[in-house]
């Protein structure tokens, strides 16, 4: 444009040339306004295809739409961090999509109604008689009972390109999905299994629905972690901890009946083995003695045999000298001469080491 | 006449430029436009891209939104089959499917316009379909009476085909339930049931606790008594292991009784007198049977 008005202005001036000082100076002015304009323009230029150069963050990655369409199919389009050119905006457009940070998303909706301030503060609102279905959530058991239920769900985002450009708000759509998984998972449980019973198996059946949900959607994330945290209703919690105790109580109860079985069977079964032990060592010893009795029979017998009656006397007197040996106190009684039996009285003593016995001849 | 051939060129490039943003547009992705040609809808472009157009008067481009949209209604009460009285609120993901059949339903292509539609028809399909179902299918410990997926698709579903009777082209991608209450004063009711479910518990606990220690207890000493009494049979049954097997030696006893009697009266004697026992005795005594054979003088010297 400014160089059709300067040949313009060359073919004007031509003909009329010192014609006038003021309409030179006039031409003038506007030959060097023209030469700014000019250098303007260039710079404008320049800096209109710079423009075009822009940086990745490491968080990030971004997408070239051209003629809005993205440059490159699935994650080829997936521009990573560093300097990218562009061609200037109405040709291109770079969408920058935050991806390596994790996503936070938590459900509130069912819990009653508090701020993370009074919670932390302790000076949450007391506990009315009933849930105002308008302010306080909740979740409903299986078993019909009223539960709080709230949950934090960490995220990533896979699927970039899904993520932002098929969902107006995918983060609300998350959201939702949390939303709908507590209140899905609450219906299949019962309110023992959620608050005590079986709290990791509710906060997979949570994450195992959120997952099938955001799957289903495809949204094109993925799901890091998701925390449960469920407690009776307020209004409650006496006779909720009032069970526990109870059950505290009853494992106590068990735990020592158990120890006192332990006890028993170990003891019975020690007394078992002595009794057994005992029997086979009497066996052993009865069995022992009987053979040896057989073989000292044996080895007596053709003695026996040779003469009876010295053997019997032999073996008797033998005895007898042993016993005499033996025996603490010998009291001889001769027969009465006229062969009337003697009167004896015995003085026994309780303690038997000073037996004392009398003999009245 | 270098210059006048640059200034051609840039005159020319400034008219295609000019002439591109006349005859062309984009659709972005995420995008769906309509082309109206004196108002009547000729196209439908839902890829991206750069597509050519007759400059307006004669045609029009409007484009939509084609990304999945987030609604959810308001917290509204149903009536269940079993007269339950439930609070309810529902999300849906909704997209616009079909750009022609969208844009002339609402004024001028409103998001709003549709979600108004999209509210009333849910609110009617929720109402349906939950009145069609009990409480005890919405929440249920067991898994083939819960109906909960099946309610949701029901209402999606009901949804769905009201959506394309009225031929807006709309189409749900999804459907959940958000919400579920129970009236305020229903609560109240609810707590005072669970309260008496907990004190059963406790009852139950207690009495649970006490009756299995005792069980475990007592079949612990039965247990412990029949290994006692399993252990003295055995005794027993080897004691007479042991007399069978001595059986065995007797009969070298038959030999001779008459030694073998003789040998158990002397074994037992020994036994009886060892110490700390008194012997009284007289002469007829062996050995002392000697001092009958001695004269009775001697009898009172050895005495």
């Amino acid at each position: 444009m400014s160089d059709e008005h300067d040949h313009h202005e060359h073919e004007h001036s031509a003909p009329v040339a010192a014609d006038d000082a003021g309409s030179q100076a006039l031409a003038e002015a506007l030959g060097s306004s023209f030469a700014i304009v000019k250098i303007v323009m260039g710079l404008m230029v320049v800096a209109f295809f710079c423009s075009g150069f822009f940086t990745v963050g490491p968080q990030e990655k971004a997408v070239i739409l051209r003629f809005g369409k993205p440059l490159g199919e699935g994650s080829k389009a997936l521009l990573t961090a560093g300097l990218h050119w562009s061609l200037p905006y109405p040709i291109d457009e770079v969408v920058r999509i935050p991806i390596t940070e994790i996503q936070k998303i938590s459900s509130d909706n069912g819990w009653y109604l508090t701020t993370p301030e009074a919670e932390l503060s302790g000076e949450e609102m007391p506990a009315g008689l009933s849930l105002n279905p308008a302010v306080d959530g909740y979740a409903i058991t299986a078993d019909r009972n009223i539960i709080h239920t709230r949950a934090t769900l960490y995220y990533h985002i896979d699927q970039p390109i899904d993520f932002v450009f098929n969902f107006a708000s995918a983060s609300n759509t998350v959201q939702n999905a949390l939303d709908n998984a507590l209140l899905f998972t609450a219906a299949k449980f019962n309110v023992d299994d959620i608050l005590t019973r079986d709290v990791a198996g509710f906060r997979e059946a949570v994450q195992e629905r959120v997952s099938e949900l955001v799957d289903q959607a495809q949204l094109g994330i993925v799901i890091d972690q998701c925390e449960v945290q469920s407690i009776p209703p307020r209004q409650l919690q006496g006779v909720f901890s009032m069970v526990t105790t109870a059950r505290e109580n009853r494992n106590k109860l068990l735990n020592d009946a158990h120890s006192y079985e332990n006890q028993v069977l170990n003891q019975s079964g020690a007394q078992a083995t002595s009794i057994t032990n005992a029997a086979a060592a009497e066996r052993g010893r009865y069995v022992q003695a009987i053979t040896a009795e057989a073989k000292r029979f044996g080895d007596l017998l053709p003695q026996y045999q040779v003469n009876s009656d010295l053997f019997r006397q032999q073996t008797f007197v033998q005895a007898m000298t042993q016993a005499f040996t033996n025996v603490q106190d010998k009291i001889f009684l001769p027969q009465r001469a006229d062969g009337k039996p003697r009167e004896l009285r015995l003085m026994l003593n309780r303690e038997p080491q000073q037996p004392k016995p009398a003999a009245n001849p | 006449m270098k210059r006048n051939i640059l200034t051609v060129i840039i005159g020319a490039v400034l008219i295609l430029i000019f002439g591109l943003l006349l005859f062309v547009f984009q659709v972005r992705q995420s995008e769906v436009a309509v082309v109206t040609t004196f108002g009547k809808p000729v196209r439908d472009l839902t890829e991206p891209g750069a597509y050519f157009k007759w400059p307006w008067p004669v045609q029009k481009v409007y484009k939509f939104d084609q990304r999945t949209q987030n609604f959810e209604d308001k917290f509204s009460e149903n009536l269940t089959s079993d007269s339950i009285t439930l609070l309810t609120s529902v999300y849906v993901g909704w997209k616009i499917s079909d750009a022609q059949s969208f844009f002339p339903k609402f004024a001028g292509g409103s998001m709003s316009a549709a979600q108004r539609m999209l509210e009333s028809t849910l609110r009617s399909a929720k109402s349906a379909v939950i009145s069609k179902h009990t409480l005890s299918e919405l929440v249920n410990a067991d898994p083939k009476a819960l109906q909960f997926d099946g309610i949701e698709s029901e209402i999606e579903q009901a949804v769905q085909v009201q959506l394309q009777t009225n031929n807006c082209g709309i189409e749900l991608e999804f459907l959940g339930f958000k919400k579920i209450g129970l009236p305020e004063s229903v609560t109240q009711a609810v707590f005072a049931r669970m309260t008496s479910d907990r004190q059963r518990l406790i009852n139950q606990f207690q009495y649970e606790g006490e009756a299995e220690a005792q069980k475990i207890k007592s079949a612990a000493e039965r247990q412990a008594s029949e290994v006692v009494n399993n252990a003295v049979a055995d005794a027993t049954r080897i004691r007479g292991e042991g007399e069978a097997e001595a059986a065995k030696v007797l009969p070298v006893f038959q030999q001779n009784p008459e030694l073998a009697n003789f040998l158990l009266r002397i074994d037992a004697l020994q036994q009886s007198l060892n110490q700390r026992s008194t012997l009284i005795f007289d002469e007829r005594t062996p050995p002392f049977d000697l001092f009958t054979g001695i004269p009775a003088s001697s009898t009172s010297q050895g005495h």
